[in-house]
Formats: structure tokens, sequence, C-alpha cells
């Protein structure tokens, strides 16, 4: 007889015998959550307030465009009942705009080493960046609807169905945008200066910090209706906070289809450039 | 067999621009500037085929197109031209510690590691624990990657990446690092994808593993492929190429193989008890060595196989000879028809190490040679006993009075 003696170098069975491998779907999926929760806690660690940064940075904003329009505007009128809600909304959902497709400009170029040394579908990147956006989003949105309606600041309805479909068009186009960036910035660097300077004149062209009312032109109330943004965030404000806010289909008057037209083609061409470009990725980084 | 991997026809080349500007304002104020690269060729017409269970080496120069052709098999690069089929699952990344972040802890790498291989969440935590502990890193399972020698990373990211469920593993240059002690770990590992019965396609510079390890060697030079076939031959065929560029072993090359040729070798096959085509096996179950030659010139007489093994390092462990004792005369075919002799081990007495085979043909009085290969073929052995030492000696242990009449049937009846 002989003894048998274990081996230290010995490979580590597998729990379950032979390999099993799940569905491409299911392990694509699973790629995505895990880069996603990676990116949330690698943002966050390390600082000593961590995601409260995220919560500062809005609220900041918030505080001086409340400052600026109420006492030096001094709106008013129907349509900003509640404005400091209509404000806040606004600007958390501009945040994750602006964040979403910020980080994902960079998350083809940036995973250089992933990319030419692994192989997975590249929009995971992208998907797992804009997921990253969308969870401070949420933390921020529940937030806010857990501070402001004990106050009484929430007008809910049956009209508040609405808002969880406009927050998918917000991802849509969020995501869209994000992919025309994202494979675009690989070739052309200067893409994101360009697209910055673009966010500066869509903030005040998409209605973020003052109401509509504030706009006496009827040509500029049509053209800012038509921004999908400014229709995103005034939808938000009628379904959330006050029917005084109109939909915004009802200011772009005829136009009202235009918004949802543009998220849908941005989205198709953002997946169609980025599905065209994806095989160029690994040679170009 | 089936095919794991169908490559035919590939081309790939390279576009590398003359002077790098990849910003917008390049591209308007110098429209027609695309014009202003020049085209690398990185891989010429390649086609090979790759069977289920097989384990492939590429070798070859820096620059010759090894990593290119694995980042083509992985679906990394789209070939230019040609095709690549490919049956069944690829692993997804061809080096360790892909993805890795140094801000994470090692636990958290393994997860963001696992999901690049294909791993769920809960997969993972069922084997989190082995994963750590087979990298030896238990004490350092919360500590930031950034904290971590260069060796524990390298521990770890292999750790993980063996849980791949992948049939089909793309590895390139895994062996370059770590210590011998970690490079043997590596190979336990591909013995056991070998029992399992996957599929291995490595790159990399290490001749001594190729030789040991892989069923076949492809050998790429310039983006062609030059050779392709056994590893002995094609390493000897790819040092002689470098002999040549160094000028450093001309005249040697040839050094591996000698004899009149009036009987060549034509395959060398070491085989389980089975008759499958094995380069791992365990101590103490069957190994032929199968050879089979041709007769070129008709010298009518008997001759005879003699077959040397050696340890990697050069240690000649044995050497054997059909016209020794039990031995058996070859009688010599009519020329052109092929012969096959075996030489067959019941059980397998060599304990854990890599060896090698030489096989050479000769007259019965040793003093012709008619074909002589050295290194023509390698094997690893396992023993799952763990013991020391280079041969199991099949004693008996016994306890009691000696030199009875009664211990000594004992000993040879069990």
């Amino acid at each position: 007889m002989q003894t048998t003696v274990v081996d230290a170098l010995e490979p580590p069975t597998r729990v379950g015998g032979a390999p099993k491998p799940r569905s491409p779907l299911r392990r694509h999926l699973n790629l995505t959550v895990e880069l996603a929760i990676t990116q949330f806690k690698l943002k966050y660690t390390g600082s000593v307030l961590g995601y409260l940064w995220s919560l500062f940075k809005p609220l900041m904003l918030f505080g001086i465009m409340y400052a600026v329009f109420v006492y030096l505007f001094k709106v008013g009128g129907t349509s900003t009942t509640n404005f400091g809600m209509q404000l806040l909304l606004g600007i958390v959902v501009w945040t994750f705009f602006a964040e979403s497709t910020g980080t994902a400009t960079g998350s083809i170029a940036s995973n250089g080493h992933l990319i030419r040394k692994a192989f997975f579908p590249r929009i995971i990147l992208v998907i797992a960046s804009s997921m990253t956006a969308l969870m401070t989003f949420f933390i921020n949105l529940l937030l806010i609807v857990a501070v402001a309606a004990p106050f009484g600041r929430l007008d809910l309805g049956a009209r508040s169905l609405v808002a969880p479909l406009v927050l998918i068009e917000l991802y849509a186009l969020a995501l869209g945008v994000s992919l025309l960036l994202a494979s675009l910035f690989v070739f052309y660097r200067d893409l994101g200066h360009l697209w910055e300077i673009f966010m500066q004149v869509l903030f005040y062209g998409s209605a973020v910090v003052f109401p509509f009312s504030l706009l006496h032109n009827h040509v500029l109330i049509t053209l800012v209706a038509i921004n999908p943004l400014a229709q995103i965030i005034e939808d938000l404000r009628h379904a959330l906070i006050t029917p005084d806010v109109p939909w915004a289909s009802t200011l772009a008057g005829s136009l009202y289809f235009v918004p949802l037209l543009i998220v849908a083609t941005t989205l198709i061409v953002g997946y169609r450039v980025f599905g065209r470009l994806t095989p160029r990725f690994a040679e170009s980084l | 067999m089936t095919t794991a991997i169908r490559v035919d026809g590939i081309h790939k080349s390279f576009r590398i621009p003359l002077d790098r500007a990849a910003t917008l304002k390049y591209r308007f104020t110098h429209p027609r500037s695309s014009a202003r690269y020049r085209d690398f060729a990185a891989l010429h017409d390649i086609g090979f085929n790759v069977e289920a269970g097989e384990f492939v080496g590429i070798i070859g120069h820096n620059g010759s197109g090894k990593s290119t052709l694995l980042k083509i098999l992985s679906g990394i690069y789209q070939p230019d031209r040609g095709t690549v089929e490919v049956n069944g699952l690829v692993s997804p990344f061809l080096e360790l510690g892909v993805g890795f972040n140094p801000e994470l802890t090692a636990r958290e790498n393994v997860f963001l590691n696992g999901a690049i291989l294909g791993l769920t969440r809960r997969d993972l935590q069922k084997r989190i624990d082995e994963i750590i502990a087979f990298a030896e890193l238990e004490e350092f399972a919360q500590q930031k990657l950034k904290n971590f020698s260069s060796g524990m990373q390298v521990r770890l990211a292999f750790s993980v990446a063996i849980q791949a469920d992948a049939g089909i593993l793309l590895m390139d240059e895994v062996l370059a690092v770590g210590d011998a002690r970690f490079q043997e770990k590596c190979f336990d590992v591909f013995a056991r994808y070998k029992r399992e019965g996957r599929t291995i396609v490595l790159v990399t510079h290490d001749l001594g593993s190729v030789n040991l390890y892989c069923d076949r060697v492809l050998l790429l030079d310039h983006g062609r492929l030059v050779a392709d076939g056994l590893a002995a031959d094609v390493v000897a065929r790819y040092k002689r190429m470098v002999g040549a560029l160094s000028d450093a072993e001309v005249g040697e090359g040839e050094s591996n193989r000698w004899g009149s040729r009036e009987i060549e070798i034509t395959t060398v096959r070491l085989l389980d008890a089975n008759g499958a085509t094995h380069h791992t096996f365990m101590t103490g179950t069957t190994l032929i060595v199968e050879l089979e030659y041709v007769v070129h010139d008709d010298i009518a007489r008997d001759f005879a196989c003699v077959l040397t093994v050696q340890r990697s390092d050069g240690l000649v462990l044995a050497e054997a000879d059909s016209n020794g004792a039990g031995g058996l005369s070859i009688q010599c075919p009519a020329p052109g028809v092929p012969g096959k002799v075996r030489f067959t081990l019941d059980r397998l007495q060599l304990l854990e190490a890599s060896y090698l085979v030489s096989v050479g043909l000769r007259d019965r009085h040793r003093a012709r040679v008619y074909d002589h290969i050295e290194h023509v073929a390698s094997f690893r052995v396992l023993d799952s006993a763990g013991r020391g030492g280079l041969v199991a000696l099949e004693g008996v242990w016994s306890r009691g009075a000696p030199s009875t009449e009664e211990a000594s049937t004992m000993a040879s009846t069990s």
C-alpha cells in the first residue's frame, strides 16, 4: 500500500465536474453588470465623502441657479409652481446625461488593454459605463423623492405613470450619443473637447435651469421644445412635480414627434456607427 | 476527431500611418492625407486545421506574426482575407491578468477577471476560496492589487484563468512569467486540460516547453507558415533558421538527425493502451512507442531499432535495443513497403518529469546507422502519488523476521 501524498501543486478540482459554459447572453449581461459595479466602486473609493460628492455637485449648481432665477430674475407665472423642485429635477437629469455621455466617450479608448487582449462584445464597455452613471442617477432621484415627498413637494397622479417611459427615453438618448461618441473618439480625440463645448450650449437649450415661461419668443419655445432633453425634463416635471407645467408636446405643437424621432435616430445611428467601427478598435488603440 | 479550428487563406496587413495625427483639424486641413501610410503584411496566406484535443504550439521570431494570428483566432482582429472557423467556445483572453485593476482588492479582481472569462458572480462565489488558496494569497484577499508583488499578481491571474470553461484555449506567452515552480503549475494545469480533451494553442518563445508539451508546432517566418509538424522537427528547423541568421550554428543544424537513410523513419508516436496518441502519461499506465519506417534501398538484411530515453535535462535513463535480450529481429521488407515497430511498456515506471525519446535504426552489428533522430518525441509523466525521485521501484515492504521461506512467498504473491 502506498500513502497518497497531497500535492500542493495539484490544480483545484472544478466544482460541479465538467465545464458547463453559460449562455452567451448571460455571460455578457454578467460582465456588463460586473464592469458597471466596479466602475461605480472605483469612482468613490479613495475619497472620504465618496458617493456624497456626486450629490454635492448638483446641489451646488441647484443653489446657485435657484438664487439667480428666484432672487435676481424673479421668475414667476403659473408654470413656476414649486420652482425649486423643478430646478432640482432638471439638474439631476442633466447631471446624468452629462456624466454618462462624458465618461462613455472614453470608455473604448481608455480600455485599450482590454480590447487588445480579450474578446467580448465591445458594446459592453459603453453600456457598463452608462449604467454606472445610471446608478448615481437613481440614487440621487431616490434621495430627492425621499426628501421631497414628506413635505408635499411632489404632486403624483395618473400622469406620473408616464415617468418610467420618459426615463427609458432618457437612457436611450444617452446610450445612442454614448455609442456615437465612444466609437468616434477612438479615431478623433478632439471630439471630447467638442462635446464639452456643445454641452454648454445644450445646457441652456434644454430648459434645465429656467422655466419655459421665461422664453417669450414663440419660435424659441418651439426650438427648445423639440430638443429631446428639454422634452424629457419638461415631461418629468409635469409627471412628478406639477401639472401646471405643460407636456412638452403641447409646446412643440405640430412638431411634437420630433424629440422621439431624434432619440430613435440617435440610437440607431449610434449603434450602426459603433458596429461599423468595432473591427478597427483593436488595431487603433 | 472533430476539427476545432479551421483556418483558410488568412491575410492580414496593418496600415502604419507615416505621421500620426488623430485629430479632426488634421482631417479637415489634410483631406487627402489617407494616402500617407504604408502597408505592413503581418500574415500571408496562412492555412491549417487544429483537431479537437490537440496541443499546438506556434513559434517564430519576434514580429513573425504569432500574436497577430492568435488575435485573429480569438476574434480580436478581423482578417483582411480568408476564413476562420471555430467549433466551440474560445477562451476570451490571451494573457494573464487582463483587466486587472490595481485599485481593487484581490477578491474584487477575481470577480472582474472571472466575468471577462464568462463566469457569473455565483459561479465565482463558489470557487473564490479555492482560487485564492491556489494562488497562496489567503492573507491578502482583501488587499489592493497595487500592493502585490508581480509574482503575487501572476499567481492570482493564473488561478482565475484556469477556471475558464472554454473548450479552446488560446495563450500568448503565458509561460514567460513566473518562476520555475509557477511554470510547473502551468504545465500541471495544461496536462489536466489535455485529459479533459480541451484544445490548446500556445504562442511561446520557450522551445523546451514546446518540445515537451505540444503535439504539433507551427513555425511562422515573416508572416508565412513555413513549417507545420511534429514538435521536434519544427523546433529543430527553427533552431537552424535562427542559427543561420546568427551564423553561430551553421552546419550543426542537422545534428539531430543522421544516417544513410536506406531505411527512413517516417513517424514516431507515443500511444496509450488504447492506441491513442498522448504526450502525458500517468506512472503505472501503458506507454507504447510506435515507429513507422519505409525502406528505400533493398538492403535485404535484418536491422535493429534502438530507443533512448532521456530526462529533459539530458540525463540518459535507459536504452532499449530490439536486438538485445528478449529482442526481436526485424526483417527488412521490400523497398517502398512501409513497416511498423512497437516498443511496449506495460507499466511505466518513470515518475513525474519530462522525458525525451530518441530513436535509431541500425544494422544488427551496430556498424551502420540507417536513420537516427535525436529527441524525436517527448512526453511528460504525472504521478498521482506524488513520489519523489525518477523511478517507481516496484518493491514490496514487509515486516517480521528476515529471510524466512514464508516471507519471500508472501512477497512474490502479493
